[in-house]
């Protein structure tokens, strides 16, 4: 039980690391972000004076008048990010950074962590197969899935949409629904999740061709390394079935490695497909950051940032209790 | 405003790039998915126009009518109107919206507005000529120089100044949008605060819909001139220029504003029609006033001109622009709509071809002399300059690229060199540049008198360091200019105004504030299969692209579902 309590206390301690980073960052800037950021909020205002509110929350997230001691800015900070106030963005004026985040959070988490998601389990799974049968014509899957990999992912998207978008029209062009069946945006229905289901195939579709490859060399490899070891060959000596050498000593020793990269491939989901987006016009976070990134929209973009940091905390977290499930050392070790 | 027009460019950019890949299928397919036209002749049922004004995605809910840069296409002209449509590409007399018709006192203090009788806003009310008043005197709009407004009778405004409006007249009859004073009168002072979600004007359409990825207009049933014979517009988001023609191809997308190097593909079946207007000028802007805080070799006039004579126009418009684009003029007019302002023949067209000898000597005549590197250099200082555009605009960098080329050819060395679109804004508003790749915005109107105004008077320029309160980024500065102008602007008779404008032509022509390049280029798209009563080359009684404000909504009230 210990090692779950040393694992939760090392990342709530480093939870408060990277909020509290990202509350002295700004303010160790060269300039003063804050009032840049008032300036394009201003602007973007049409040059009308902003609300107090909303020149206190600017004030707090990039840094106040010398005058007010640190401290005191960091408490009111504190207090800011609990109420999950992150600010106005300047570049989508007058919206809020959290309701932004929150629009477009859901579509980037099922699509691209779906598309990760299956991207592995197709890796690993075909990977310990070629693996396990290697020497055999099976070994040809290598170095085409790294082919596949290797293509420009837009080029591929733009050829799949040439093919089975436009010259088949099997596949919708863009988007992640139809907004022509449903000008009212996002509904619970099932008509909406088939058709939410229909535009995600594609997008989905290249992610997982142009991120396989990665995932069944490391596992064949592996799997090719771990099935020479002397326990491998105990069990086969014990005369165990094959598959139950294969399953339960071969590739779930073989998988760890993967299993560590798929942590930080998850906790990178968030972060969105930014290529895949812009091809497709699908909805995420990765136009928002590439938004606040061009604009310099100093709100947005700390509360992209932010958001990203609780996921790769959060999805490493979750790596972390997984790996102590299927390799039990680390949990007396670790 | 000039933000307004740059969506397009970034769009034209996405597609630029994506042409690279030039493996797209040979022949478009027949297969319509999503589209419902019928195959057959039978009539075919109502469906609603789908446009893509050239917003991406998300989608931000605002109609507000204060928020110029922001708010979504509809809002100008599908929903708000102003009293007046003016068609900047025919020289014709403005044509009655909200307004019936208004007379300019001979002073041209006193502007008499007769307002359309019996009409209602979209939620019933009645519009009056006291909206009219409530829009005239709402701070937003309140020219400095308004001394009164009043509604004289249920349709008759008048509205007196104290001094001169006859330019005034295409900004406050055609770009002031009417307000309902019973909806804009309670919230005050509060009203850049909002987004506006639920509008109420006296346009053709009202807002139905929204969603973050497109938004929906149905027909105003109190408009003035009864619900549009088409009934409904869905104005769609994409990131993509490529996705736009996937979707004109296939029949999903009626109508498009966007950059196409080659629209044969998609207007091969004959489904959709296309067609170019070649409007604002693409010029290479240079910080050119000393005084006001230029620095660099480009604040001599003399490289200016031999710049200006350097550039190969013609290669430009073919290589960086597809050969879309029309020819710049010196005089920044445009032709033939403003022929008669323009009193110099020789200022009706910039040089096609690259005269690199004519441009050497004029840097021979101001006192330059080749060093060692074969380039011009005065006092020991080299003829070195910086060029830049925003990153991605591919037909801006290409132009900037084949300038540099032709300028090392006249001993004029240009850095070239591209920036992120942030990076682009802050040194051009600040003028902290020497040369980048700029649009202006061409006039309304068919007289000059806008874009002299903007762009070239001292009045509209600051200081570098500070942002300009006009579109004089240049930081231009010149008394003959400014005299002229103010001359033109207080006057309502012709001859004096051509004269006025000839000493402005001369002086712009001489010290090119603004080095001409091409018109830019803007291409429609619009489905001709299923919506009849578009602009023809015969008929341009508007310019039918779906992100020009009032004309967009011109254009769509004329349209019908074909039988």
């Amino acid at each position: 039980m210990s090692f779950y309590l040393r694992r939760i206390a090392f990342y709530l301690i480093t939870l408060w690391a990277a909020i509290s980073l990202n509350f002295l960052l700004p303010r160790m800037m060269p300039g003063d972000p804050a009032s840049i950021m008032l300036g394009k909020l201003r602007r973007a205002a049409g040059g009308r004076p902003l609300t107090d509110e909303a020149i206190q929350t600017v004030r707090l997230l990039f840094g106040a008048d010398k005058t007010t001691p640190l401290w005191d800015q960091y408490l009111a900070y504190w207090g800011q990010m609990l109420r999950f106030d992150l600010g106005i963005s300047s570049t989508r004026y007058p919206y809020t950074v959290v309701s932004l985040i929150a629009d477009a959070l859901p579509w980037t988490l099922v699509l691209v962590g779906t598309a990760t998601l299956i991207s592995f389990v197709l890796g690993i799974v075909v990977g310990g197969w070629v693996g396990w049968k290697r020497g055999t014509w099976l070994d040809h899957l290598v170095p085409v899935t790294t082919l596949l990999q290797s293509i420009p992912y837009f080029w591929l998207a733009l050829v799949l949409v040439a093919v089975f978008s436009v010259q088949l029209g099997l596949l919708p062009i863009f988007g992640g629904y139809d907004p022509f069946s449903f000008p009212g945006g996002p509904e619970w229905s099932w008509a909406f999740i088939s058709s939410a289901a229909k535009h995600a195939i594609l997008p989905a579709v290249t992610i997982v061709i142009s991120s396989i490859g990665g995932w069944l060399l490391g596992m064949r490899n592996m799997m090719v390394s771990t099935m020479s070891e002397d326990y491998v060959l105990t069990a086969e000596a014990k005369g165990l079935r094959p598959s139950r050498v294969r399953d339960r000593y071969a590739a779930r020793n073989a998988a760890i490695p993967s299993l560590a990269g798929f942590g930080i491939a998850l906790a990178f989901v968030v972060a969105g497909s930014i290529v895949m987006e812009q091809v497709f016009t699908y909805p995420g976070i990765g136009k928002l950051m590439i938004q606040a990134v061009q604009n310099l929209d100093y709100a947005l973009m700390q509360g992209v940032f932010l958001v990203i940091t609780l996921t790769v905390l959060a999805a490493n977290f979750v790596m972390d209790l997984i790996y102590g499930i299927i390799d039990p050392r680390v949990r007396t070790h670790g | 405003m000039s933000y307004r027009k740059f969506i397009v460019p970034i769009a034209a950019t996405a597609l630029a790039l994506t042409s690279l890949v030039g493996c797209s299928p040979a022949s478009p397919a027949p297969t319509e998915p999503g589209a419902t036209a019928p195959e057959t002749g039978q009539p075919a049922p109502a469906r609603p126009l789908r446009v893509w004004a050239g917003n991406s995605t998300p989608i931000s809910v605002d109609f507000n009518p204060f928020h110029v840069d922001n708010a979504l296409h509809a809002t100008f002209g599908a929903i708000y109107e102003p009293l007046f449509f003016f068609n900047e590409l025919k020289a014709n007399p403005p044509t009655g919206l909200v307004g019936e018709s208004f007379e300019l006192s001979e002073d041209g203090l006193v502007l008499t507005v007769k307002v359309k009788a019996n009409q209602k806003w979209s939620d019933g009310e009645p519009l009056t000529a006291d909206d009219v008043v409530f829009t005239y005197t709402h701070p937003y709009n309140k020219s400095d120089h308004l001394v009164s407004a009043e509604a004289t009778d249920a349709t008759t405004v008048v509205l007196t100044y104290d001094e001169p409006q006859f330019t005034s007249v295409p900004l406050l009859m055609g770009n002031t949008w009417m307000l309902p004073k019973h909806i804009w009168e309670p919230i005050g002072d509060k009203w850049n605060d909002q987004v506006n979600e639920n509008p109420v004007g006296s346009g053709p359409y009202v807002v139905s819909a929204t969603s973050d990825a497109s938004y929906s207009t149905v027909g105003n049933p109190n408009f003035r001139d009864g619900v549009p014979a088409v009934s409904e517009v869905q104005y769609i988001g994409l990131d993509s220029n490529q996705s736009s023609e996937d979707m004109l191809k296939t029949g999903q997308l009626d109508w498009v504003g966007q950059f196409i190097a080659n629209p044969d593909p998609v207007v091969a079946d004959g489904v959709i029609a296309t067609m170019n207007n070649q409007l604002d000028p693409t010029v290479v802007i240079a910080c050119v006033t000393v005084e006001l805080g230029c620095k660099g070799p480009q604040t001599d006039p003399a490289v200016r001109q031999a710049l200006n004579l350097a550039i190969d126009r013609s290669a430009i418009a073919e290589k960086a622009f597809a050969g879309l684009t029309g020819l710049s003029n010196p005089a920044m007019v445009l032709l033939p709509r403003d022929e008669q302002w323009v009193t110099d023949a020789t200022l009706k067209e910039s040089p096609q071809q690259a005269d690199a000898a004519a441009a050497e000597q004029i840097l021979v005549a101001a006192g330059y002399a080749k060093n060692d590197k074969g380039i011009y250099a005065k006092d020991g200082k080299a003829l070195s300059l910086d060029l830049f555009s925003p990153d991605g605009w591919t037909d801006y960098n290409d132009a900037a690229k084949l300038i540099s080329e032709a300028a090392g050819k006249a001993g004029i060395e240009i850095k070239y060199r591209t920036v992120s679109e942030a990076q682009y804004w802050d040194p051009v508003g600040q003028g902290d540049f020497q040369l980048a790749m700029f649009g202006l915005t061409q006039s309304q109107v068919p007289d000059p008198y806008q874009v002299y105004y903007e762009y070239y008077t001292t009045g509209r320029t600051t200081a570098t360091g500070d942002w300009p309160n006009g579109q004089n980024y240049s930081r231009y500065s010149n008394k003959v200019v400014d005299a002229a102008v103010k001359k033109a602007a207080g006057t309502n008779d012709d001859a004096i105004k051509k004269a006025a404008y000839a000493e402005v032509q001369t002086e712009i022509a001489k010290d090119l504030p603004y080095i001409p390049v091409v018109l830019n280029a803007s291409q429609a798209f619009f489905n001709v299969r299923d919506f009849t009563g578009w602009p023809t080359q015969d008929n341009l009684y508007a310019n039918p692209l779906p992100y020009r404000a009032v004309a967009s909504a011109v254009v769509l009230a004329n349209l019908e579902p074909a039988q």
